[in-house]
């Protein structure tokens, strides 16, 4: 119920704004194609310019990096007997992988990231209360999705960072 | 109903520091890697490591085009720059099939099982 059949979901608007590429539905298969070329354009000095078809390959490429890393992370759970996938295999994926550059930047991001989760919750009776409102029905809905039938508790074990996150919404009243 | 918040609307609290790329379509392309059973749950935080390693991952390729666009006295940076700058970077080497067959290969990249694509890569 959480799970509406795969509606076009986090990104909507950005399918029409490119050229059918196959059968296979868009937005299943890539990143939206707005946000790589921002992205691509923030990588360039300002007079650079971007042909549409380097846009498509890149978006392309990322999804193929996607599937690179989560398959490495996804034999590494495997070989250990789990069943999540979590930020840390990924980590570790990528390091295996040869992306061993983006491991610093991406902890420090992951760690900004689990504070501000928390500071959200934590200092939601502090005034924007509606935030809270908003985030936290979300968020138990992304564990109900995440964890299926087993349990949620999986998911707070997988990372011991995460605990952090879920203590505002346990203690709050 | 889904939550349209979960992943879309809401992100690192609507502060400062909004992912770049959809967390949602970020699992969905996860979860289309191999041939389904592998991945079977994906944690919350692995879509976040995601959308910054993609940027860093857009980052780094767009740059080594880049080079490779001006080297040619050129200004736009196009499908080629790409290419070359793939088959030039020893990382990028799981995209050489990718980059260097045309139009057609990314049909059937998405059934390349995690095997093959090792395979490729020892050769």
């Amino acid at each position: 119920m959480a799970e509406a059949p795969a509606s076009p979901g986090g990104g909507s608007h950005e399918s029409g704004d490119q050229s059918p590429r196959s059968n296979v539905r868009e937005q299943d298969r890539y990143l939206p194609i707005a946000n790589i070329s921002r992205i691509m354009k923030k990588a360039l000095p300002a007079n650079g310019k971007i042909a549409k078809d380097a846009k498509e390959t890149v978006q392309e490429c990322v999804s193929e990096f996607i599937s690179f890393v989560t398959s490495e992370a996804s034999d590494k759970c495997q070989r250990e007997k789990r069943k999540t996938i979590n930020g840390d295999d990924l980590l570790w994926a990528m390091a295996t992988l040869g992306f061993e550059d983006y491991i610093d930047p991406l902890k420090i991001y992951l760690t900004r990231y689990r504070e501000m989760e928390g500071d959200t919750k934590g200092s939601a009776k502090g005034g924007d209360a509606s935030v809270k409102k908003d985030i936290q029905p979300s968020q138990n809905a992304q564990l109900a999705h995440q964890g299926s039938f087993s349990q949620g508790v999986n998911y707070t074990n997988s990372q011991s960072q995460a605990q952090h996150m879920m203590v505002p919404m346990q203690g709050t009243e | 109903m889904r939550q349209a918040g979960t992943y879309s609307g809401i992100r690192f609290g609507g502060g400062n520091g909004a992912h770049s790329l959809p967390l949602a379509r970020i699992k969905k392309i996860m979860k289309r890697c191999g041939s389904g059973d592998e991945v079977k749950m994906i944690s919350g935080d692995a879509p976040v490591v995601f959308a910054k390693a993609c940027e860093l991952f857009i980052k780094e390729l767009t740059q080594k085009s880049w080079t490779l666009t001006l080297q040619g006295k050129r200004r736009i940076l196009h499908k080629d720059d790409v290419a070359s700058a793939v088959v030039a970077t020893d990382v990028f080497d799981f995209l050489v099939g990718l980059v260097s067959d045309g139009d057609d290969y990314d049909h059937h990249a998405q059934n390349l099982v995690p095997k093959e694509r090792e395979t490729v890569l020892e050769e």
